[in-house]
């Protein structure tokens, strides 16, 4: 049976103020307990369409849908079913990591949350016990993108959206970072991801879609992939030797 | 929703390290201003009582009436004067009583003490006015931009919060966060009033509580400003230097170009131009009043006690009528000037009051009792006094005072010597201060105005905002 598509891309385009068009003509889909990596240089337009999703900026033509919902037409409604984990996770400063969960969790609807719930998936995370009650002022990259990670799960939302997840993250934290990602689509969530990490987009991936000046150049399941050079294609199509 | 903004809002400022610095800044500086104005209001209220007793010195021995040459009346020194200055410090506060003529009040304290003019003294109008509107400045201008340096604005607005919700929830958060707290160095100013036993009436603490009301209007004012450019701009450092700018202007550019405009649209005469020209009309009228003198006579073979007796009235009615003319030449001047001045004052603060800085200090000053308005009642209080003292003594001596010539002649060395005269029976001068409900008018469109610039400045925040480009 065929799992519940949460984010769907409908002819999705993006022409900026400026005439740059970011995104032109994108189609996607991911269902439940699927995991789509969008990979692209910079400036492929990935970005924008996680942007569009957030309702951040409007398309221009298409829509962007999250269970559905068009976020353009009935933003708030799609955010409930988001979780968003951004490139550079920059919480509260002054705010402990405990405190930031707390905040986040109240703002993401979920109010019911106990320190001890907070404390288990902050472990969840790899996050140690004793950064729990400190300020994030004095935090590593790694240690806020697991904060921001928990901060994903703990809003139990239905499909997720990663921006550069792994970004300055060690090969150590990335892999446990795969290993989140495993468990969370097990759990039934949709992720989307945007990476230039090829080498985790072909571990963790059911789909990859690699993007090229607005366009998606190409979009294969990880069956398709299998026992084909990833980071070979990704630079044919990037070069623009592939159609 | 908005609740939970309020209270992250509330937690982010008063756990920062910015926070604990400023706030304890500010604490010290208003429990340092109510205490220093406590102090000040005690060594004045020591200098008021010192200068009566000298003042009723002077007349001690005298037994007549018609000696009592010297009085005057000093200006009280008032509780809520000492906590917000105004020009109290600038107006004189005595002036000699002489019956008649106009009253000049001297000796400001500033005049005193220029030492004070030079830096002026540390009230709650400066306090307001430049630290914490300093302190709103420093703790908003990145309200909006920096959430979005530092990324936190993207991470909020992945989830299903609506900008309404957030940006009230960061206005109504900041203000408490920074302007409740202020509340425990006030009442702590209080109590040192309190303590230190300063005669505040239920005028008084009205007038501080409204003194501190208009401040956390000015507060919200420059709270909002923060926000509005925050949300104007992208970048915290930009949003800064503007609003510092916006700071320049609103505290030491507007209100003076206001008084300078003022004084190039509306020419008023100078005290000076005034002087001369009564100095010349009294000349002239005394050149006519010699004229007379010498054609005095009296008929012949008048007693030299009846020829005393006449050549006073004859004087008295002279001076009489010299003083009428003056006193309606004068009056016409001083009207005249007055009436230019309240012109060029009308427009000097109304331009003013483009201003919120500039708007405050006016609130603050007329809620305290120290505004313009101070000079203009103590004088006009002083002129009804000086009525009620002729009065008093043209009913103990028979003639007007001032002005005349007093003939005495002693026709009896061995008489009984005369009792000193009763100077208790002088009227005493009080000061009498317009409750506050009667400036309540202008204290109303003072406080308007700065609720009006909360209300533009956060509108403007909000709309813009909605289309903030949350990225």
């Amino acid at each position: 049976m065929e799992q519940q598509v949460m984010f769907e891309a409908a002819n999705l385009s993006k022409r900026y103020e400026d005439g740059v068009l970011a995104l032109d003509d994108v189609s996607f889909t991911v269902r439940r307990g699927e995991i789509y990596a969008m990979l692209g240089a910079n400036g492929a337009g990935k970005t924008t369409a996680i942007n569009i999703f957030l309702n951040f900026i409007e398309p221009s033509g298409g829509e962007a849908r999250v269970d559905g919902i068009a976020t353009h037409r009935n933003p708030l409604e799609a955010k409930q079913r988001i979780a968003y984990v951004s490139e550079n996770v920059m919480l509260y400063q002054n705010f402990t990591a405990l405190q930031n969960l707390d905040f986040f969790a109240k703002l993401g609807g979920k109010t019911q949350y106990t320190k001890s719930d907070y404390r288990d998936v902050l472990m969840r995370v790899g996050l140690q016990e004793e950064a729990h009650t400190k300020r994030l002022k004095g935090f590593s990259k790694g240690m806020r993108q697991k904060s921001g990670i928990a901060i994903a799960i703990l809003k139990d939302a239905p499909a997720i959206l990663l921006d550069e997840p792994t970004s300055g993250l060690d090969p150590q934290a990335a892999y446990e970072f795969q290993r989140l990602l495993e468990s969370l689509r097990n759990e039934g969530k949709a992720i989307l991801m945007s990476t230039h990490d090829i080498f985790r987009a072909k571990e963790a991936a059911d789909t990859i879609g690699i993007m090229n000046r607005g366009k998606l150049v190409m979009q294969k399941s990880a069956k398709e992939l299998a026992g084909e050079d990833l980071e070979k294609l990704y630079m044919q199509y990037m070069a623009g030797h592939v159609n | 929703m908005f609740k939970l903004i309020v209270e992250k809002e509330l937690k982010d400022i008063i756990s920062s390290t910015k926070f604990a610095v400023t706030f304890g800044v500010c604490s010290i500086l208003i429990v340092l201003s109510f205490y220093v104005g406590a102090r000040n209001y005690q060594i004045g209220r020591e200098q008021y009582d010192a200068a009566k007793r000298e003042n009723a010195r002077k007349m001690e021995g005298l037994t007549e009436w018609t000696d009592v040459r010297e009085h005057r009346i000093f200006l009280p020194p008032q509780p809520t004067a000492s906590l917000v200055m105004g020009i109290s410090n600038d107006i004189g506060r005595n002036a000699e009583v002489r019956g008649r003529g106009e009253l000049n009040p001297e000796d400001s304290r500033y005049g005193e003490d220029p030492i004070y003019a030079v830096f002026r003294f540390l009230d709650l109008d400066f306090i307001f006015q430049i630290i914490l509107s300093l302190f709103a400045i420093l703790f908003a201008y990145d309200a909006i931009n920096g959430e979005k340096e530092r990324g936190t604005l993207r991470l909020t607005f992945a989830n299903a919060i609506p900008r309404s919700t957030y940006i009230l929830g960061k206005m109504s958060g900041s203000f408490l966060a920074l302007a409740v707290p202020l509340l425990i160095p006030m009442l702590l100013g209080s109590l040192i009033l309190v303590m230190l036993q300063i005669p505040m009436q239920g005028d008084d603490w009205i007038r501080l509580f409204l003194v501190i009301v208009a401040g956390f209007l000015y507060f919200g004012s420059f709270l909002a400003l923060s926000l509005f450019v925050s949300a104007r701009t992208e970048r915290s450092s930009n949003s800064f230097l503007i609003l510092l700018v916006a700071w320049i202007l609103s505290v030491m550019v507007v209100p003076r170009t206001a008084v300078l405009l003022a004084g190039r649209a509306v020419d008023v005469p100078s005290v000076d131009e005034i002087a001369s020209k009564k100095s010349r009309l009294s000349a002239s009228l005394w050149q006519e009043d010699r004229k007379k003198m010498a054609d005095f006579k009296a008929p012949e073979g008048t007693q030299m006690k009846d020829l005393m007796q006449e050549f006073q009235k004859f004087m008295s009615k002279m001076g009489d009528e010299r003083e009428a003319k003056m006193q309606e030449f004068s009056s016409r001047l001083n009207e005249e000037r007055a009436n230019k001045q309240r012109v060029q004052e009308r427009v000097a603060f109304g331009l003013a009051r483009v201003s919120p800085s500039a708007t405050f200090s006016l609130a603050s000053a007329t809620i305290a009792g120290t505004g313009t308005q101070l000079k203009q009642e103590y004088k006009s209080s002083g002129e009804q006094y000086q009525k009620a003292f002729a009065e008093f003594m043209k009913g103990k001596t028979g003639m007007n005072m001032g002005g005349a010539m007093v003939f005495r002649m002693i026709t009896d060395d061995n008489q009984a010597k005369k009792k000193p005269i009763n100077i208790s029976e002088i009227p005493e001068y009080q000061f009498q201060r317009q409750p506050v409900s009667a400036s309540f008018g202008l204290i109303a469109v003072d406080l308007g105005v700065l609720a009006l610039f909360n209300i533009l400045f956060f509108v403007g925040a909000f709309v813009s905002f909605l289309r903030y480009d949350l990225r």
